[in-house]
């Protein structure tokens, strides 16, 4: 269920980093950024909150920047409207 | 247009262009619209995934790892002039080549005239440079250290990865001018090992894309100013330009529909594989240089080795003003050439043409022998029908 939000700086971050989660096997959606999270950047990138410490290793490894991980329970009913 | 047409100026701007360049044009104006990084919309996450399709294709072509270093750019000559501007202040010393195109002179005379100290470092008569001249130029207070790849007049290339290896030496950045190699053959230098280097690139020659389209990117230990200010999508919540890569670099709306065409048109030159292309136009080089030694009065400048230059070729017919032989080329032959100075008049001082200049021709992947036996054919005409009248 994708209950974590991660804020960015730039849109090119964001669509790196759901490339990133995408190509190692990890859910991954970009939804226009909360406003009350996410002020900086158009948009933000969904996933799986219980795997925050394995993404966060991931967007490091790799230099992706982001601003924040954000456990975000909204992300789920923005899913399930959308399925 | 004619299909007879022979199409040797490649070295201006590449034609044809694959189709596929021109079908992922329209896909995007057809099918994606959007404006990347702006909107969270799907169409504007699809133009987001299809600019940082068109980073990655060019990462991978320019031998790079890190899309949030390719800056895009409208030409090779904006990226230039970020690049020289972005680090350059009055009273810092700067090296440069005597070959060089105006879109790197021009910004370096401007801040000559404004304070910084320039040394030019001149070439031989084939446009070939000693990589010991520019080390000899090297003081305390040197800042950036600026060459081409490839000259766009004699074609000729030059030693960037033993400068390159300098200049990592001794911190300092180095700014590459690959506009007439990017695409046309290997860059040479690992950028991912050049922390300092710049590579500044256009899309619409070798790389295939349309006009419009060029960048460069650059290694982690180079800082520069920005020299466009405005909106990136990001950061709107503050009036100051956001530090963050790409978009310190990258304000207003880029040329998304030309990055579709220029994603298409490196695709392309993947598939069919660089070293490829680079063995076909040496053999053009070659055939050239070969028709040309049997033409009296035919003058070939650079280094007249296919493994010494890229597809370019300039040349005179003796007592023909070149323009002459340009237009003639281009009416009766239905050869297209770019004639004169070429927006380099360093490089034609150089090389003793100026200020005459030089006929020349620019080849691309989609030139043929055929065409350059035609050339020659019409070459021939020409200079039999000077002879005749000398």
């Amino acid at each position: 269920m994708l209950d974590g939000v991660i804020t960015f700086f730039a849109s090119q971050q964001a669509v790196r980093a759901e490339r990133l989660l995408l190509n190692n096997s990890h859910k991954a959606m970009l939804i226009p950024g909360p406003r009350e999270i996410s002020p900086n950047c158009g948009v933000a990138l969904c996933f799986e909150f219980d795997k925050e410490k394995e993404i966060i290793n991931l967007l490091n490894e790799n230099k992706v920047i982001f601003e924040r991980i954000h456990y975000y329970p909204e992300a789920k009913q923005i899913s399930k409207w959308i399925e | 247009m004619n299909k007879n047409i022979i199409y040797f100026d490649n070295a201006a701007t590449s034609w044809p262009k694959p189709k596929k360049v021109i079908e992922q044009m329209e896909y995007y104006l057809n099918e994606i619209g959007g404006n990347p990084g702006r909107s969270g919309h799907r169409m504007s996450i699809l133009a987001s995934r299809l600019v940082e399709d068109a980073r990655e294709a060019v990462a991978k072509i320019l031998n790079f790892n890190d899309t949030s270093r390719i800056i895009f750019t409208k030409n090779a000559t904006e990226a230039i002039n970020i690049c020289i501007f972005g680090i350059l202040q009055p009273g810092d010393h700067a090296i440069t080549s005597s070959v060089e195109h105006n879109s790197v002179m021009r910004p370096l005379r401007y801040l000559e005239s404004k304070g910084l100290k320039l040394s030019i470092v001149k070439c031989d008569s084939d446009g070939s440079l000693d990589p010991e001249d520019i080390l000899k130029e090297i003081r305390p207070d040197t800042k950036l250290v600026v060459l081409t790849h490839a000259s766009n007049i004699t074609g000729t290339i030059l030693p960037i990865k033993e400068v390159a290896s300098f200049t990592a030496e001794r911190g300092i950045p180095f700014l590459i001018d690959c506009a007439q190699t990017a695409g046309a053959i290997p860059t040479d230098i690992d950028i991912k090992e050049c922390e300092n280097c710049i590579l500044a690139f256009t899309g619409h020659k070798s790389l295939f894309g349309p006009t419009g389209t060029g960048g460069m990117c650059f290694g982690e230990k180079v800082k520069m100013r920005p020299l466009i200010f405005g909106g990136t999508g990001s950061s709107s919540d503050h009036d100051t330009q956001p530090n963050i890569l790409p978009d310190k670099f990258e304000s207003g709306t880029i040329n998304i529909m030309g990055l579709a065409g220029l994603k298409a048109g490196i695709d392309f030159l993947i598939k069919e594989d660089i070293k490829k292309v680079r063995e076909h136009e040496k053999r053009l080089v070659h055939q050239f240089i070969l028709g040309a030694a049997k033409i009296k009065g035919l003058k070939i400048y650079g280094p007249r080795d296919p493994e010494k230059q890229v597809g370019i070729i300039s040349f005179n017919l003796s007592n023909l003003d070149p323009s002459k032989v340009g237009l003639i080329l281009d009416k009766k032959y239905s050869i297209m050439s770019r004639i004169g100075l070429h927006c380099n008049p360093n490089a034609h001082k150089t090389i003793g043409t100026f200020p005459e200049g030089t006929v020349r021709f620019g080849f691309s992947y989609f030139n043929t022998l055929e065409q350059i036996c035609a050339a020659m054919r019409a070459l021939q005409e020409l200079a039999d029908i000077n002879n005749d009248f000398n």
